[in-house]
């Protein structure tokens, strides 16, 4: 079976995400003080001490990271479930399934501020098992963000092993774990690279709304807490200048998983 | 109609689960009350937290609903609330949304028409970036531009401000999948039947189109209501009005866990209404829905 060609939309958008990527780890993290010195925004009124430049560029690799880690768990529960579901079948599959279907229904952003909330809690009393707020928002996005591709995979799955060369196999004695080394995650595994860039958006707008609102206690800041900390700039002259480019960076952010994964996720259905 | 029953009886049962969930995850919770951290609550106030969750009382959880009931004060004196003033706020949000709602169906008019417009031009290119520019701005971002002149300058109305910035996503998600739809439909057999036996263009798209583009823009209900709804937050913070989002933000700033219960499951309930409405709408203007059911 010859490969899919991968979409010049999707090479688009895992440039931008790949050219966002290495811009914020070289500008904030190798090189943080050539940013200081010559950042053309000037500072921040409401951070002195630091420029536009770094804050943003900062920002933008804490909420990449956050998106990368909260899509890729994402994924890997919702993968494991729907392969759990598709193994059990029948009437355990069908509970499942409606499971997930009540999951996907809890809004993101809500959800995420009580369990915020809740691991705030137990991080202020020293019971959060050693996560600090990074592993906090991580595990808080995961958890609202598996339901949707346990439906996706359980739906590839099952339209997988109805196919000609799956039943073929089966017929010749291949055994499940043979199956789905073989034959079903090589079908799968583009699919599963556009599910994970379609959490990634999704996790980093969440992230960037919660901890917007001052709930979550990210820092270094992520590009939504530097925003709700900064937005009181607005009323300055000139103040857009501190809003402006992080949300340019947000949105090239979200853009790119976007392209990505919508060019990916096509080109899946179709081969 | 009886398959019609069980999907809404599901629906509905989803209510007293969230409320139940939302109130075991509250009580569970160690708060602390030592007053050197500045996020944490002092005794005095985790004795009230304590009594409005009914803590170690038979059938405590059925409390936060109890102090509504009788008109009780659910939370500390200064940022607790009351079932009168929870009504309130939620009758603005609701009406937010709905201002929004509408503003979004204009936004996703104007957007299907556009993108049929220029499908075949190089400004389709605008039409296909226009939904991923949209998608990736959150809510806050447009407020906060907006923030100097409504709430600095007062030069706008807040509640129109609110509900123009939350309706742009819904809007361009709304108008993308009716220009999905309408390009499925306009390009189906029937279509081309209708006009070759010589039925106006704009009867063919009332009167044979629009009816089957409708059940589409219904799915798309239940996730544009809950982006309307959470959008609010964002919108209501930013330009603060005293609202149900702003209500639910302060409820977890500040840890009112009793509130964090109620609102929980009034939004779950508003959101299981709108699942009601809409599941309703379609068993009336969908023939396939009623067939499928009976």
């Amino acid at each position: 079976m010859r490969a899919a060609r991968i979409p010049k939309r999707a090479w688009v958008g895992l440039g931008l995400l790949v050219g966002l990527g290495l811009a914020s780890w070289l500008a904030g993290r190798v090189f943080p003080e050539a940013l200081a010195h010559t950042c053309p925004l000037g500072r921040d009124p409401t951070h002195p001490d630091r420029t536009v430049c770094e804050l943003a560029f900062g920002g933008l690799w804490v909420s990449l990271v956050i998106g990368l880690a909260a899509g890729g768990v994402s994924t890997a529960v919702g993968l494991g479930v729907a392969m759990a579901a598709r193994a059990a079948g029948g009437f355990v599959e069908h509970q499942i399934l409606r499971a997930v279907d009540a999951f996907f229904a809890l809004p993101d952003v809500l959800v995420v501020m009580v369990l915020q909330l809740a691991g705030q809690s137990l991080l202020d009393a020293g019971q959060a098992g050693g996560l600090g707020p990074f592993g906090l928002m991580v595990v808080s996005l995961a958890l609202v963000g598996w339901a949707g591709p346990a439906r996706m995979f359980r739906n590839r799955l099952a339209t997988l092993e109805g196919q000609e060369f799956v039943a073929a196999s089966r017929a010749l004695g291949a055994g499940r774990w043979h199956l789905l080394r073989l034959h079903l995650w090589p079908a799968l595994r583009p699919f599963v690279l556009a599910v994970f860039l379609s959490r990634l958006p999704t996790a980093i707008l969440t992230e960037s709304t919660v901890s917007f609102f001052g709930i979550a206690r990210m820092e270094p800041m992520s590009l939504g807490r530097y925003l709700g900390t900064s937005y009181a700039a607005l009323i300055y002259e000139g103040g857009s200048r501190v809003v402006l480019p992080a949300w340019g960076l947000l949105v090239l952010l979200v853009l790119g998983a976007s392209l990505a994964s919508q060019a990916l996720g096509a080109g899946t259905r179709r081969a | 109609m009886s398959s019609v029953l069980v999907r809404l009886g599901r629906q509905v049962v989803l209510v007293p689960l969230v409320a139940l969930a939302s109130y075991f995850l509250m009580a569970a919770l160690p708060l602390t009350s030592d007053d050197e951290a500045k996020r944490q609550v002092s005794p005095e106030v985790l004795a009230s937290y304590r009594r409005d969750l009914g803590l170690g009382e038979p059938l405590g959880f059925l409390r936060p609903w109890q102090k509504l009931w009788r008109g009780e004060r659910l939370g500390t004196s200064a940022q607790g609330v009351t079932g009168d003033e929870l009504a309130w706020k939620l009758s603005g949000s609701v009406g937010v949304g709905l201002v929004a709602l509408g503003l979004a169906l204009g936004w996703a008019l104007g957007f299907a028409l556009l993108r049929a417009r220029w499908r075949r031009s190089r400004l389709s290119l605008v039409t296909d970036m226009l939904p991923a520019a949209a998608f990736g701005t959150p809510v806050f971002i447009p407020a906060l531009l907006f923030a100097p002149e409504v709430v600095e300058r007062g030069h706008l109305l807040p509640e129109a401000c609110a509900a123009l910035v939350i309706s742009v996503w819904p809007g361009i998600f709304l108008g993308t999948l009716v220009a999905d739809a309408l390009d499925t439909e306009l390009a189906r057999d029937y279509v081309r039947t209708a006009l070759g036996k010589g039925l106006s263009p704009r009867a063919v798209l009332w009167r044979h189109v629009l009816p089957n583009v409708l059940p589409a823009l219904l799915d798309a209900v239940g996730p544009v209501a809950t982006a309307l709804l959470a959008g609010s937050f964002a919108a209501e913070r930013v330009f603060g009005l005293p609202y149900f989002g702003q209500l639910y933000v302060l409820a977890v700033l500040q840890k009112q866990v009793a509130v964090v219960v109620v609102a929980t499951t009034v939004f779950a309930s508003l959101l299981v209404g709108v699942g009601l409405v809409v599941e309703s709408v379609r068993f009336l203007v969908d023939p396939r829905a009623r067939e499928a059911a009976s």
